[in-house]
């Protein structure tokens, strides 16, 4: 079988310190996404365990598949589960989720808890969409931008491009850097387009490090646009997938002149960990504790 | 109890097919909301907006330029598929270039009787445009006294604006009810009522109208905690995009649209010569941001509006290409924001992205409510 280069590590976690059984409030937010799938438990508002996989065909099937990975080898079980959040594309299409949220208040919530009460603006670097987000130090939205109809500066353009030049996903970010001078972005962030330009240059002699450059610098001005208009506040954070690519972030950083905060956990699970964070929420509600 | 209008809504082209065969009259399709409907009425002419049917579709790309609105593609459309085959007449008065460019395109390549094109100053903040309006209304009245072949009375002119200024007043009567802390009608009904006022005779509707304004007082709907939105910004008939709004635990009370309250708003007061009274309707009436140069005399009267209505939101929603609302969106959006009213910014297309306008609307009413979650 051919190589799949786009192929992304998926990710696995639980809390060493942790027994679930102890725990009062059980919570969880299940991110359905139009690219990756993310489940995350919380055992009295404490990181207990997350999970995340490339989300199927099925959203309801990815939903179970991406939970039950999250609770595997915990003794965990869906019954115990006080209450479930489900948030992403699919929202509506968690089964066991009591309630839907929206992935932006999510990932506001979400970053929030991962970077500290400090974070005021969130950039959620998406597999097919790019949010700009404000937050209060509670995490909640006070304003946000998404990025239009087309897939421009998102986690499935990095993946068509893996494919292209057959470099692993997780590769891409640093061998970006392997350039003797910055290239000019290719002009084109249109995912087919840029893929079609990329060829081009491909074709007249250019190193697939030049070329990858050149495609992560496009991505880095595209959703510096999106952040200019929603103007950037300290401090700055960036959560999905895209997070995790360095030849991205770093060109992020250069161009808006600040440093985004880092993470301890997989980026990917900030929506997922908002739903869960909402799901404790409105579990203390239910019993009147808020 | 509101069922009509949006039967009328739907059904226009039979409603207008079936007025011409009861009346024998003649009926205009007109494309934008400067066009005076007094003077037509007046000459026992039915007006219709022309507007778009929000569906694919793939016979205006020769036609009009990539970058014009979405809007005056899908209004041309409706003509080049023959929908609107019923037309005597077609008529625009000046406002944008794109919608122009759907009239101009219309007159062309699809066969009518008679055709005008009416050119409403653009800077009505002049002194100069209200005696200018009222000259071109009168070589207006002339053309269609050629065409129908019968001379405009006072008399006549006074029919017409009496259809009109009762229409308007009813129409404002239905959104005064929308003040109440629970309107007795959604915002979905009073689109529909609007829209389909712009497309049926006056006299129908406002029969309609009277009659379901005696009811609606007492007619009670579920509102619950919904959040208060109004909802602002160019052409917008997209009935599927506001029902999905009101879906989601929002209701919309109040709006400035030319298919919504800017239709409406301002009356003609009839003293002295009634041509120069009603050209002065329109040269006063809340404007086109194409016409509300070099003051924006809109943004006092929207945030009237927010306040009367008490919003806590808005949804400021624009055709893709309109220059004239891209260029006033940011200070609108700006003097909400200062003003303690939210605003959420959304691009419409022929069809709208349903599935992500969603997640962007949920968010905004997350960002309004749900303080208990924090």
């Amino acid at each position: 079988m051919e190589k799949e280069y786009w192929r992304w590590p998926e990710s696995k976690w639980t809390s060493s310190d942790i027994d679930w059984k102890d725990g009062d409030i059980i919570s969880a937010g299940v991110d359905v996404g139009s690219v990756s799938s993310q489940a995350v438990v919380l055992i009295d508002g404490k990181l207990y365990s997350y999970s995340n996989f490339r989300t199927g065909s099925d959203s309801p099937e990815s939903a179970q598949k991406v939970m039950d990975k999250a609770m595997e080898e915990t003794g965990l079980s869906q019954d115990k589960i006080h209450y479930t959040v489900g948030t992403g594309y699919g929202r509506v299409n968690v089964p066991f989720a009591k309630r839907a949220i929206t992935e932006i208040a999510c990932h506001a919530r979400g970053a929030n808890f991962m970077y500290g009460p400090t974070v005021k603006t969130i950039l959620d670097m998406g597999g097919q969409d790019c949010k700009a987000i404000h937050c209060d130090e509670k995490g909640k939205v006070t304003n946000f931008l998404m990025n239009d109809k087309c897939a421009a500066g998102t986690g499935r353009g990095m993946e068509v491009f893996a494919d292209l030049l057959s470099v692993p996903i997780e590769d891409m970010g640093r061998l970006s850097f392997e350039v003797d001078e910055e290239p000019e972005p290719v002009s084109s962030t249109c995912v087919i387009f840029a893929k079609s330009e990329a060829v081009g240059l491909l074709r007249k002699g250019w190193a697939k490090e030049k070329v990858l450059a050149a495609y992560s610098s496009a991505m880095a001005h595209r959703v510096v646009e999106l952040l200019e208009r929603i103007k950037v506040e300290k401090d700055f954070a960036i959560t999905g997938g895209i997070a995790k690519n360095e030849g991205v972030v770093k060109r992020i950083e250069a161009e808006l002149k600040i440093k985004a905060l880092e993470a301890k956990h997989d980026t990917q699970i900030a929506g997922a960990l908002g739903g869960a964070l909402f799901a404790k929420a409105l579990i203390e509600k239910e019993r009147g504790l808020r | 109890m509101m069922e009509k209008f949006k039967e009328w809504y739907e059904q226009r082209h039979a409603y207008a097919k079936e007025w011409k065969k009861k009346t024998g009259g003649k009926v205009v399709g007109y494309f934008c909301t400067y066009v005076p409907e007094e003077i037509l009425y007046a000459a026992d002419v039915l007006p219709v907006r022309i507007l778009g049917s929000h569906e694919p579709q793939d016979v205006t790309e020769p036609h009009i330029f990539g970058m014009f609105c979405p809007f005056c593609r899908d209004c041309l459309a409706q003509g080049l598929q023959g929908r609107y085959d019923y037309l005597d007449g077609v008529m625009i008065a000046q406002s944008c270039l794109h919608i122009r460019q759907a009239y101009t395109s219309w007159k062309m390549h699809i066969p009518v009787d008679f055709s005008y094109y009416l050119p409403m100053p653009n800077n009505v903040q002049s002194k100069r445009a209200l005696p200018y309006l009222t000259g071109e209304l009168e070589t207006f009245k002339e053309a269609v006294e050629k065409w129908t072949g019968k001379k405009i009375s006072d008399e006549d002119l006074n029919k017409g604006i009496e259809a009109m200024n009762t229409s308007r007043q009813l129409t404002r009567d239905l959104y005064e009810l929308r003040k109440q802390d629970n309107p007795p009608l959604t915002g979905l009904e009073a689109m529909y009522a609007v829209v389909a006022s712009q497309m049926v005779d006056k006299r129908d509707y406002n029969a309609a109208l009277q009659e379901i304004l005696q009811k609606l007082p007492q007619r009670q709907i579920e509102n619950g905690s919904k959040v208060r939105l109004m909802i602002l910004g160019s052409e917008n008939d997209d009935t599927e995009f506001v029902d999905m709004v009101e879906s989601l635990g929002a209701m919309l009370v109040v709006d400035d649209h030319c298919t919504g309250s800017r239709y409406f708003w301002n009356q003609v007061n009839t003293n002295g010569n009634l041509l120069e009274a009603i050209a002065s309707r329109y040269v006063e009436r809340v404007p086109c941001p194409s016409k509300d140069w070099p003051e924006r005399t809109r943004i006092e009267h929207i945030l009237k509006l927010a306040k009367d209505w008490n919003v806590q939101g808005a949804i400021v929603i624009q055709q893709k290409f309109c220059d004239p609302h891209e260029i006033d969106i940011p200070s609108i959006i700006e003097s909400l924001k200062s003003n303690g009213v939210p605003a959420q910014f959304l691009e419409l297309d022929v069809t709208v992205p349903v599935g992500q306008f969603k997640t962007r609307v949920e968010a905004f009413l997350e960002m309004l409510s749900e303080e208990d979650l924090f």
